[in-house]
């Protein structure tokens, strides 16, 4: 489709431009300064519409650079929804400073357009330009407490990180470039179809690999992750652990899905489908989880714990790759819908304890239960789903998870590796929920009551209540996944 | 209303559970009284359902033309249904978990701390007892059964004794582990049967033709043997058992008594409700283990009571030897003697019911002592922090002061052991009979069992009760009216039912008849 | 197909030996001896260096080479769509209106925030994000 006629489609990405400058505007006038979380709110408001509005549509835009589907559609609400929850939650929260709101919010919005890009890519440089556009705003949050040293730290390293593994990954896109002649993820796919190299496609599969795999934080890429998420505010950290991953998966799935799949299924012969990439992902799958639950096991400091926790969820979502078809697709998307609302909610309830207590050890929340009982109580739910045990959406997500391996009858040992994992999980999670509840006889704490927000307080209970609404009743989520799962293509 | 009642029978303590956020917004959240009396008018409401349930329950009706029987669609997507329904398996424990859980709550009368929160748990807790019991859906299954822990975890965590924190997350992470191997043999057994389903009543037919293999094995084994792990982690079977002593004896004397009584019958209900219907080839296989397990762990928690020196652990063992019967008793079905196998199974389901009172027994009484003395030791531990009292017997000569006390302790003491006229005695000797039928040297073995039980019983009751009074207690009142409404009704029926057990014999018989016929059939 | 890459591996092979030789070549000839001393020192063009190297600029510096990128940048862009103004007329015209509106949303955000502003330490004048060093008007 030509440039001009693209636009059409590409409303709520230019309402987010538009919203990213006039958030910048209205601070510069002194008498508007204090809309600026109300505009913002407004703007995605708006956002939210139009991407209702755009609900079904198929395009690929812009000369196929980008396309408009419901597979993207349906990350960009989980974009939403993440941005405007934590906006909503950071307006609150001690460690973004008043006087930097305004940058705050222009970069968080700047991510959100990158992670709507990375979403809807289907060229290779496009995909490039959406991760960096994604990266350098988050670098900057990360070290938004100018005075924090952990923060600069976190702000460091993950620059660092950070432009290794693009430069990997570029590596490898031009690799793929290389033996295809194109940049297209459609035309690369016919082109390997014919005259696929399994070598360079490996060498070329393995590059990007670092890439992606350092956006989602998948193990051996994972390094960054626990510092980052300790050193940065804790409002960035929530946005970090869902969004950016989130989005990884989307450009995961559908580089994958369109260059080493038929459409989903690998029904033609040619060298490509030999390419034995979902035994990697298993490998990959079982690596990260063990490695990620493992180092959780001994973390004091809950946002460590949490990012150890993250780095084991995406091993957990990791296992959808090791099968290829629609029932695995829909197992990882319905996970990462559970995922986003179990871990926004222990990452809000979080921010509040920092607020309140100016603390981030799990010792910090010793007593927290008779403080406040009502935000216990929904911080035990969010972690008994982290954990997936029942009554929670989270046991459903690893339900369906290990019923794709089951359906496909492959891959057993990685079931097994991965039960095992829910069970050390299953330590950690709870050490949080003792220091809450269990008192030693002997011990003093304050039992002075802890007031919330209400903002904060109904976001943290509205999205922990998810994970029990899901759990009693998630048929229309997964018809609504099933319909999602529609790519653009031809 | 006959298809409402195992509904209201699982969903009202949940009910009562929601009820109390608002009762403690009026009243205010550290007045105890209103809390617990919600909770026995449920509790109360949920016995009385039970008994009306058992008033119309037909023994000779399967669970598929009952008319108790509701199954509705929950997930199309996996073809997931609410299927519950009673048969003569689950009415013993149905009834059990009812009386158990309605006497739970007067012992717990006296909880002062958080008593919104203990009640509450307590109710979510007896709801997902009720449901594992009631369900016929796998998943549904499995979720009630996963359910019980978390209420569990923090009402061992919370309101236990010195070393709670521990004993929660053991209990915890032990129990966990079996749970989540089972998940993975459910899963196995959905997607191998055809067509899929978690419907355990059609599983019986679809599951015995399940033929795979996996890493050079059975997938009919491999099933077999992560189910058999679920359950006996739950039972508990040796070596998985050290979970038990440390739970039971941290634990509020309540939760000790439901854990005893009602969870550790899970175990057992789960092989009979699942694993011996679905996968007969195996049973017959594993028979032999089975009792070989069942014999060790007769003796292996007798010799660990004799050893204890705390009287709640000594109860806790004699619990992980009385499950050993109903494994010995359960491995009996495989008997070619057609009342071997009959007299085996009945005599372990038997087992289940009369262990769950008799037990309910044993832990109140050691409650209402401890209650008193604050402490349980038969003897002081030689490491006791009193130097002075390190190694001298706890108690002494209670029984002059307190002989109403001393009486039924003696008579749960002898209940426990299997004096003839009690109801563990026909139990134990119905498990013996079928067991001699098959495994005869193991059976044999296993008697001394109750020689060993007796040893243990009997030492406890000359220790505590018997010779001179330790001044210490020279003070003591006698039971008070509470604790003898709550241990009157559980010495009637242990009396009752051994003398004239027909009326359990009756409502189990039939139901295992029909598990010994799938069961014999697979040979 | 994969001989087409060839030039590239010979362009490769060649970069690394231009890299390896020149170094191997220095380190037979150069002299062995006399290496300490002033040779050490730092060029200042014959004078004798005063202080380190490694001095401190001011974080202004940066701010307004960034600026500076940034506005050059713009410009670079701004000569090929001159080249084609005529063909594509009024569209582009406004297409380059809207791209010059957003980096002039950024000029005003430098602005205002009061990172061109050079003489800070003057603390009378401090606006913006400087306005915390600002002198209370009472001292």
């Amino acid at each position: 489709m030509s440039n001009f006629s693209s636009i059409a489609y590409y409303i709520p990405e230019l309402i987010l431009v538009i919203l990213i400058l006039s958030v910048i505007v209205i601070d510069l006038i002194p008498s508007l300064q204090d809309l600026k979380f109300p505009v913002a709110f407004i703007g995605l408001g708006l956002l939210a519409l139009a991407l209702n509005l755009s609900h079904g549509v198929k395009a690929s835009i812009f000369m196929d650079l980008i396309v408009v589907d419901p597979f993207s559609h349906f990350f960009k609400w989980i974009f939403v929804l993440a941005t405007a929850s934590i906006l909503l939650v950071s307006r609150y929260s001690v460690e973004v400073e008043e006087e930097n709101h305004v940058e705050y919010i222009s970069l968080m919005l700047m991510i959100l357009l990158g992670l709507f890009l990375m979403a809807s890519s289907t060229n290779l440089l496009m995909i490039y330009l959406a991760i960096e556009l994604v990266s350098i705003p988050s670098y900057i949050l990360a070290g938004m407490k100018k005075n924090d040293r952990a923060s600069n730290e976190a702000s460091l390293k993950y620059v660092i990180f950070g432009s290794f593994a693009s430069g990997l990954m570029l590596f490898g896109l031009s690799w793929l470039y290389g033996i295809s002649g194109s940049t297209n993820i459609l035309d690369i796919h016919a082109a390997l179809l014919t005259n696929g190299n399994q070598f360079l496609v490996y060498m070329s599969l393995m590059m990007i690999m670092v890439g992606f795999g350092y956006k989602i934080s998948m193990a051996p890429f994972h390094y960054w992750t626990p510092d980052v998420y300790e050193g940065s505010p804790t409002p960035v950290t929530a946005f970090f652990s869902i969004g950016p991953k989130a989005a990884g998966f989307a450009i995961l799935i559908r580089v994958l899905y369109t260059i080493f799949t038929n459409d989903g299924s690998l029904n033609a012969t040619s060298p490509l489908y030999d390419v034995n990439w979902t035994l990697i992902f298993a490998v990959l799958a079982a690596i990260t989880m063990t490695i990620g639950n493992f180092l959780a096991l001994h973390q004091e400091n809950v946002k460590r714990l949490l990012a150890f926790s993250s780095i084991s969820h995406v091993g957990f979502m990791l296992i959808a790759f090791t099968v290829i078809g629609t029932e695995a697709l829909t197992a990882l998307l319905f996970y990462l819908v559970i995922y986003f609302f179990m871990t926004l909610s222990a990452f809000i309830i979080a921010i509040f304890i920092k607020n309140k207590l100016d603390t981030d050890t799990i010792d910090g929340w010793k007593g927290l239960a008779i403080r406040n009982p009502l935000i216990s109580a929904f911080m035990v739910i969010s972690l008994v789903s982290l954990a997936g045990l029942p009554p929670t959406a989270g046991f459903v997500g690893k339900f369906y998870l290990l019923a794709v391996l089951f359906r496909a009858k492959t891959f057993y040992w990685l079931a097994v590796v991965a039960i095992l994992n829910s069970i050390v999980s299953l330590y950690y999670y709870f050490k949080i929920i003792k220091s809450m509840y269990f008192l030693n006889e002997e011990e003093e704490v304050s039992s002075e009551p802890l007031e919330v927000n209400p903002y904060v307080k109904w976001t943290a209970i509205l999205f922990s209540a998810q994970t029990l609404l899901f759990y009693f009743y998630w048929t229309p989520l997964i018809e609504f996944i099933n319909r999602s799962l529609s790519f653009w293509n031809s | 209303m006959d298809s409402m009642i195992l509904t209201l029978l699982i969903f009202l303590p949940v009910f009562g559970a929601v009820a109390m956020l608002p009762a403690a917004k009026i009243v205010g959240k550290d007045n105890p009284n209103i809390f617990k009396w919600i909770a026995l008018v449920i509790t109360g409401l949920q016995l009385l359902l039970a008994v009306v349930l058992y008033m119309g329950f037909d023994s000779t009706l399967s669970v598929s033309t009952s008319p108790y029987t509701v199954q509705l669609d929950w997930i199309k997507h996996f073809n997931i249904q609410y299927f519950v329904g009673v048969d003569g398996l689950s009415m013993p424990m149905v009834l059990l978990t009812a009386l158990l859980s309605f006497l739970s709550i007067g012992i717990s009368w006296n909880i002062t701390k958080q008593p919104l929160g203990y009640f509450a748990l307590f109710l979510l807790l007896d709801a997902g007892m009720m449901g594992v019991f009631l369900s016929l859906d796998f998943f549904l299954f499995y979720v009630f059964w996963e359910v019980m822990l978390l209420p569990m975890y923090f009402l061992i965590g919370m309101w236990g004794g010195p070393q709670r924190h521990y004993a929660a997350i053991k209990f915890f992470l032990f129990t966990l582990f079996g749970s989540v191997l089972m998940l993975l043999g459910m899963l196995a057994l959905y997607f191998y049967s055809d067509p899929h389903t978690f419907n355990l009543i059609t599983l019986i037919q679809t599951a015995s033709s399940i033929d795979a293999t996996l890493w050079g094995m059975d997938m009919r084994y491999l099933i077999w043997f992560a189910l058999f792990i679920g359950f006996a982690i739950k039972v508990p079977v040796f070596p998985f058992h050290t979970w038990l002593p440390l739970a039971h004896v941290e634990a509020p004397t309540a939760i000790s008594v439901i854990l005893a009584g009602v969870l550790l019958k899970m175990g057992t209900y789960g092989l009979l409700r699942i694993s011996y219907p679905l996968l007969p080839g195996e049973v017959i296989n594993f028979a032999y283990i089975l009792a070989f397990l069942g014999v060790i762990n007769i003796l292996w928690g007798a010799v660990n009571a004799i050893a204890q020196i705390d009287m709640k652990k000594m109860i806790a063992y004699s619990s992980v030897s009385h499950m050993g019967y109903v494994l010995l008793g359960m491995a009996a079905v495989v008997s070619t003697n057609d009342g071997g196998a009959q007299a085996g199974l009945n005599g372990a389901v038997m087992q289940m019911f009369n262990h769950g009172t008799i037990t309910a027994m044993l832990f109140m009484l050691v409650g209402v002592i401890y209650e008193k003395a604050h402490h349980r030791y038969i003897f002081y531990p030689d490491d006791y922090k009193d130097p002075a009292l390190a190694g001298k017997p706890g108690f002494g000569g209670i029984g002059a002061q307190m002989p109403v006390f001393t009486a039924f302790v003696a008579f749960a003491f002898f209940a426990g052991l299997g004096l003839p006229a009690l109801s563990g005695f026909i139990s134990e000797a119905l498990c013996f009979i079928g067991g001699f039928s098959v495994f005869r040297t193991l059976t044999i073995i296993g008697t001394l069992g109750i020689l060993l039980n007796a040893v243990y019983f009997l030492r406890a009751y000359q220790h505590v009760f018997l010779g001179p009074l330790n001044e210490k207690y020279k003070d003591y009142t006698d039971m008070s009216t509470m604790d003898l409404a709550i241990v009157v009704p559980l010495a009637v029926i242990v009396l009752f039912l051994g003398v004239y057990p027909a009326p359990l014999v009756d409502m189990i018989a039939p139901s295992l008849d029909a598990l010994i016929q799938i069961i014999q059939s697979a040979f | 197909m994969y001989l087409n890459y060839s030039p590239i591996i010979i362009y490769t092979i060649l970069a690394i030996i231009m890299v390896v030789v020149p170094l191997f070549i220095q380190s037979l000839i150069s002299p062995k001896h006399n290496k300490g001393g002033s040779k050490l020192t730092s060029y200042e063009c014959g004078e004798v260096p005063e202080g380190s190297a490694w001095v401190k600029f001011n974080v202004r510096f940066y701010v307004i080479a960034l600026i500076f990128i940034i506005f050059d940048v713009e410009v670079v862009f701004m000569f090929p769509w001159a080249v084609v103004f005529q063909e594509l007329g009024l569209l582009a015209f406004v297409e380059m209106l809207i791209f010059l509106l957003i980096l002039l949303v950024g000029f005003a955000y430098v602005w205002v925030k009061g990172d061109l502003g050079w003489v800070k330490m003057k603390m009378k004048y401090a606006h913006g994000r400087y306005s915390k060093l600002s002198i209370k008007e009472e001292v």
